[in-house]
């Protein structure tokens, strides 16, 4: 299930796990609950950078000639 | 002082703007780089000290970026190797196993719960806050934490993320695997509160 989430897989791979969630519907269940987790996971673990941060970025450049 | 010939000044132009560019799109990234730093770390201070020292490395040794590949994952390499170097100080070991049952532990105590409140499984994932997000995430050992915090939250591929913390693309399957199994038992002891 990991590799099929991650797109991981091979073309007949791929294909071959699209039959079985075409058929298996526990398998599907647990396709949309991993898929929803990974979902949260990356809004949640999200985090934004402190302007003053950037500004601090900016300023290791190089200063032009 | 020697002359620079005409050549040697368009040479220097051309040098200048290249690297402008390069340390434009660099600070382009800063905002994605950073959303995969703070994962990787304990602390904002930690994380923003990682990026400070990455960046000035990056803008000293832009000559060593090919353009046209991914400057992203070359700006993350650097910073994986700082905090390595810099002996990741906040190591936490796991006291538990993982449970063999991982993979389906959460899934069976949302499913669990979820019968009990007659709420969707989906539901209850969004029930957890971020903070319960981010405290699991800390507590995966960070082996196995660096390849979950790359593909789950910087969206790298297995190659990516293999090149970046410089392994096997097996140890990154495996770690990501185990990583994600331990992260999902964290939060699984999360939801026991509310249930």
């Amino acid at each position: 299930m990991q590799p099929y989430l991650d797109r991981a897989l091979s073309d007949s791979e791929y294909q071959e796990a699209e039959e079985h969630l075409a058929d298996c519907s526990y398998c599907r269940k647990r396709y949309r609950f991993e898929a929803t987790l990974r979902q949260y996971v990356r809004h949640a673990g999200a985090e934004m950078m402190d302007p003053a941060l950037k500004a601090k970025l900016v300023a290791l450049r190089t200063p032009l000639e | 002082m020697s002359e620079t010939t005409p050549n040697d000044g368009r040479r220097l132009a051309q040098d200048a703007r290249d690297r402008v560019r390069f340390e434009e799109e660099a600070l382009e990234l800063a905002d994605q780089v950073y959303r995969v730093a703070r994962r990787l770390v304990s602390t904002r201070e930690e994380a923003e000290d990682l990026m400070q020292e990455t960046y000035a490395r990056a803008f000293r040794g832009w000559r060593g970026y090919t353009p046209g590949t991914n400057l992203r994952a070359w700006l993350l390499r650097i910073l994986t190797n700082l905090n390595i170097d810099r002996g990741r100080r906040q190591q936490r070991t796991p006291d538990t196993q993982p449970l063999e049952e991982g993979d389906y532990f959460l899934y069976n105590r949302l499913e669990e719960s979820g019968r009990d409140t007659n709420v969707d499984e989906e539901r209850v994932i969004e029930r957890l806050s971020q903070d319960d997000i981010v405290d699991a995430l800390s507590a995966v050992p960070h082996d196995f934490r660096d390849v979950v915090v790359l593909v789950d939250i910087g969206d790298f591929s297995y190659a990516d993320a293999a090149q970046i913390l410089d392994i096997p693309v097996g140890t990154v399957m495996s770690r990501l695997h185990r990583g994600r199994r331990i992260l999902k038992g964290e939060l699984a002891s999360k939801t026991a509160v509310e249930a």
